[in-house]
């Protein structure tokens, strides 16, 4: 398996079709010469070369001089493989939704080689024996993506009684959480900041006031007030995210190591808070998803244009109906998700918080739906959106339209996530590690349709969509998780 | 279908072709087209006052009205509107269909379908609703109300019942007053499209908590920058609503407001906003006083005002069946050649 990156064509991955290794076998050889490489651990991006040699990263060498002629960030890129810390697989409850394996499968596609799965399953994971079914159904999947969970916090996310947490912490959970939902009281997450910091582990929240958000359908604003859907209001996550961090500054009195990470923030207003109790020395982290940053509720009226186009000149959003934007049907439900999709001012400051620190990490809340979920009304359809294979797109787009450097991109799906979770092995470029790295082609792109994607759930509003960034090769651990079935044609 | 109904004739050769294969809400109307509904409502009435109300436009087509939220005033004039037009009607009720075993819309609009249903009128508690039902019906799709999102029927028998009530038929500069619930309203929203288009100076008058996001909407079109509409008005303050008005129309209030928390009390409403004799003085002395209906009289409207010579909203109902009788003839009448583009997929820009 030789290859060779570089800008001038999209130079396909890894040897020939059919003679390369399985998914799931060992990587015994792979060599590519002069792509681009981004290593987010030394912080180092250029021209460069890696062989991999029986799994492991044997060689990383940076090119220069007349040997990087040509090589450059718009071809072919090398980069640690991607670690989602936010992802529902389904397994047990809801296979027809999603397994472990067609998870894994879609996450190696997505350029992941880790992710982190919530425990909103059925039953829920919050004790021993189902965090061994999932562990189980990743074995047995032939995936090497290495597949993590986080316990509930309560027992049976009921929001009434702690789970087994310290069962939950030596059975080897990453973090707490009752995602999709709020852990229900403040008294609740008192407790379990507490008993989780302890654990030296974090409590992932789901920041959502459900007395304000009853019964809506779409973030409150100018379009849920045109399309007559009921308004869930900004200050539906902001009255969340006080009462967190008030609670947080609480624990922390009492016991150092709580920690807290808020998941996908999506309005200026909660990500400001963040910025300021960071800067006052909270230990609170937040992630931003890709839907948050790249899509805005004008996509519900039928708008598709990326929210960076939405985005006046002085900072408001545009208005889709001035604009003449609606070119797509309205009310479609791969829209639906919680929290929902906001304003193009709310992406803008998604990404401001991303590319200044606040947010850590994008994570993907994939959340896999049948159709039976989501062909319906739209105030009846389940949310989440089926996102752990365009991510990666998404983020070139945004990287693409130069509003976000390649490197933070890369840095947002590897080093920011391990930060978040305790005890996470670094993910750089490193020689003589397994290697664990994701291969795409920048100067290529891919068609989203529901057979282009591997995940069982097709409910991504990118139906359709072309997305810049094929990715060709994804190693994890040494071995191979997902192949560009074109390799190899030319 | 071979033959044009007689009186509709004229249809035929009017300028504007009629190229909408669905009417879910009224924002894809270019005025033209709206102006046409309004010629073709007029054939319609014509119909209406002969002797025998039937003409054969539709005969043989099969018209099923799907209503999953109860409606008397709707369900029957499209049902009136289908039988003048000669259509065949089924009528169903999800309350005693399988809708209450649990059967998804999807598969109840297929089913219909398969039963033959060409033209399928709906009404639905869930915004959107009629959009998804336009994807997977292969026919017609006539909205009946949906949501909070939209009623275009209403809004489109409200615009000819004022044109026909205003000197010269021309709404343009005419102060419209709609008052009353109008967040949950779909007919505030559907009436917000057709009088903007139509040049009205319309305003849209509540209690905050159910005015709550309009003031945005307004503000966003301020400047009239949607083509083919213009800017409206949004206040809380009654008198400034109904001061020299030429419409005034009333919403309903619903009584599960109060649990909601959003007003303290009937009473409390009726005191600051009911339309009364008193208030209607402000407006002018030719104004016309209009409801959608079903009324709760002594709330948001005073009985003697109801049936005073000002009130045509019996006028409205009457109009309706006209206006839905030229919508079907429209949608699915014997001219429908020019086959259209799927608005269920696709939103058509030009307004």
């Amino acid at each position: 398996m030789t290859t060779e990156g570089g800008a001038s064509g999209p130079a396909r991955g890894a040897g020939a079709k059919g003679l390369g290794p399985k998914v799931g076998e060992t990587v015994e050889r792979f060599e590519l010469e002069k792509a681009w490489l981004v290593d987010p651990v030394s912080g180092r991006e250029g021209p460069g070369e890696i062989v991999v040699i029986d799994g492991i990263l044997e060689s990383v060498t940076w090119l220069e001089g007349a040997e990087a002629e040509g090589v450059t960030d718009k071809g072919v890129v090398v980069a640690p493989g991607f670690f989602d810390i936010h992802a529902h697989f389904r397994e047990p409850g809801f296979e027809d939704a999603e397994t472990v394996a067609t998870g894994s499968a879609a996450a190696a596609h997505g350029g992941y080689t880790t992710v982190a799965l919530m425990p909103n399953t059925q039953p829920a994971l919050d004790e021993p024996g189902t965090l061994a079914r999932v562990r189980a159904a990743a074995a047995a999947s032939g995936s090497p993506v290495e597949v993590l969970a986080f316990g509930a916090v309560s027992a049976g996310r009921g929001g009434e009684q702690l789970s087994a947490m310290g069962e939950l912490a030596d059975a080897g959970v990453i973090g707490y959480s009752d995602d999709g939902a709020p852990v229900k009281t403040p008294k609740l997450l008192r407790s379990a900041l507490l008993y989780a910091g302890m654990l030296g582990l974090p409590i992932v929240e789901h920041a959502e006031d459900l007395e304000l958000t009853a019964g809506t359908e779409a973030h409150e604003g100018y379009v849920a007030s045109v399309m007559g859907l009921a308004g869930w209001p900004t200050a539906g996550e902001v009255s969340a995210v006080s009462r967190d961090l008030a609670v947080l500054a609480d624990a922390l009195g009492d016991q150092p190591g709580a920690r807290l990470h808020l998941t996908h923030l999506s309005t200026a207003p909660a990500l400001d808070l963040v910025r300021r109790a960071r800067a006052a020395g909270l230990p609170v982290t937040c992630d931003v998803t890709p839907h948050h940053l790249a899509f805005t509720d004008e996509w519900i009226a039928g708008a598709r244009r990326w929210a960076w186009d939405a985005l006046a000149a002085d900072g408001t959003s545009r208005d889709p109906w001035i604009d003449g934007a609606l070119t797509a049907g309205p009310f479609n439900t791969s829209l639906r998700v919680n929290p929902p999709l906001a304003s193009a001012v709310d992406a803008a400051a998604c990404l401001a918080a991303l590319v200044d620190g606040t947010a850590s990490a994008v994570a993907t809340d994939h959340a896999p739906h049948t159709i039976v979920d989501k062909e319906v009304e739209f105030g009846k359809a389940s949310n989440g959106i089926s996102g752990i294979e365009t991510a990666l797109g998404v983020l070139l787009a945004l990287v693409d339209a130069g509003r976000l450097p390649l490197a933070r991109a890369i840095a947002a799906l590897t080093t920011g996530p391990a930060t978040v979770i305790a005890g996470s092995r670094a993910r750089g470029l490193t020689e003589g590690a397994a290697a664990d790295l994701v291969v795409f082609d920048r100067a290529d792109s891919w068609q989203v349709t529901p057979e282009s994607l591997l995940s069982k759930g097709k409910n991504s509003p990118l139906i359709g969509r072309e997305l810049p960034g094929r990715v060709l090769l994804t190693i994890a651990g040494g071995r191979l998780g997902y192949e560009d079935p074109s390799a190899g044609d030319e | 279908m071979t033959t044009v109904a007689p009186a509709a004739s004229g249809a035929g050769t009017d300028a504007v072709a009629w190229h909408h294969r669905h009417l879910i809400d009224v924002d894809v109307l270019t005025w033209p087209e709206i102006e046409l509904i309004m010629r073709t409502t007029e054939q319609m009435k014509g119909i209406l006052a002969r002797p025998i109300r039937k003409v054969p436009a539709l005969n043989g087509r099969r018209v099923t009205t799907l209503f999953y939220e109860a409606s008397t005033r709707t369900r029957v004039s499209f049902e009136s509107a289908a039988r003048n037009l000669s259509a065949d009607v089924v009528s169903v009720a999800p309350a005693t269909s399988s809708v209450t075993k649990g059967e998804s819309l999807v598969d109840t609009i297929r089913t219909l379908e398969a039963l033959g249903a060409e033209i399928l009128v709906m009404r639905h508690s869930v915004s959107g609703a009629p959009y998804l039902a336009a994807e997977i019906f292969s026919g017609h799709v006539l909205n009946g109300g949906d949501g909070w999102h939209a009623h275009p029927t209403q809004a489109l028998l409200d615009l000819y019942t004022m044109r026909e009530n205003v000197p010269g038929g021309d709404l343009r500069g005419k102060k419209v007053a709609i008052v009353g619930d109008i967040l949950h309203s779909r007919v505030a929203r559907s009436n917000i499209w057709s009088l903007t288009a139509a040049g009205a100076d319309l305003w849209l008058c509540g209690p905050a908590t159910l005015l709550r996001g309009f003031d945005r909407w307004a503000s966003a079109w301020s400047g009239g920058a949607v083509p083919g509409h213009g800017k409206f008005n949004v206040t809380s303050d009654i008198d400034a609503a109904l001061r020299d008005a030429d419409v005034v129309m009333g919403l309903r209030i619903q009584r599960e407001r109060m649990q909601g928390g959003l007003l303290p009390s009937l009473r409390e409403y009726a005191a600051m906003y009911q339309l009364n004799a008193e208030r209607i003085s402000l407006a002018r002395p030719e104004a016309i006083v209009m409801h959608p209906g079903p009324m709760n009289e002594g709330v948001e409207i005073a009985p003697d005002i109801a049936i005073s010579g000002r009130s045509v909203i019996l006028d409205q109902v009457s109009n309706g069946v006209a206006v839905r009788m030229a919508l079907l003839y429209l949608l699915a009448g014997s001219h429908e050649a020019a086959q259209p583009g799927h608005e269920g997929a696709h939103i058509e820009t030009a307004r």
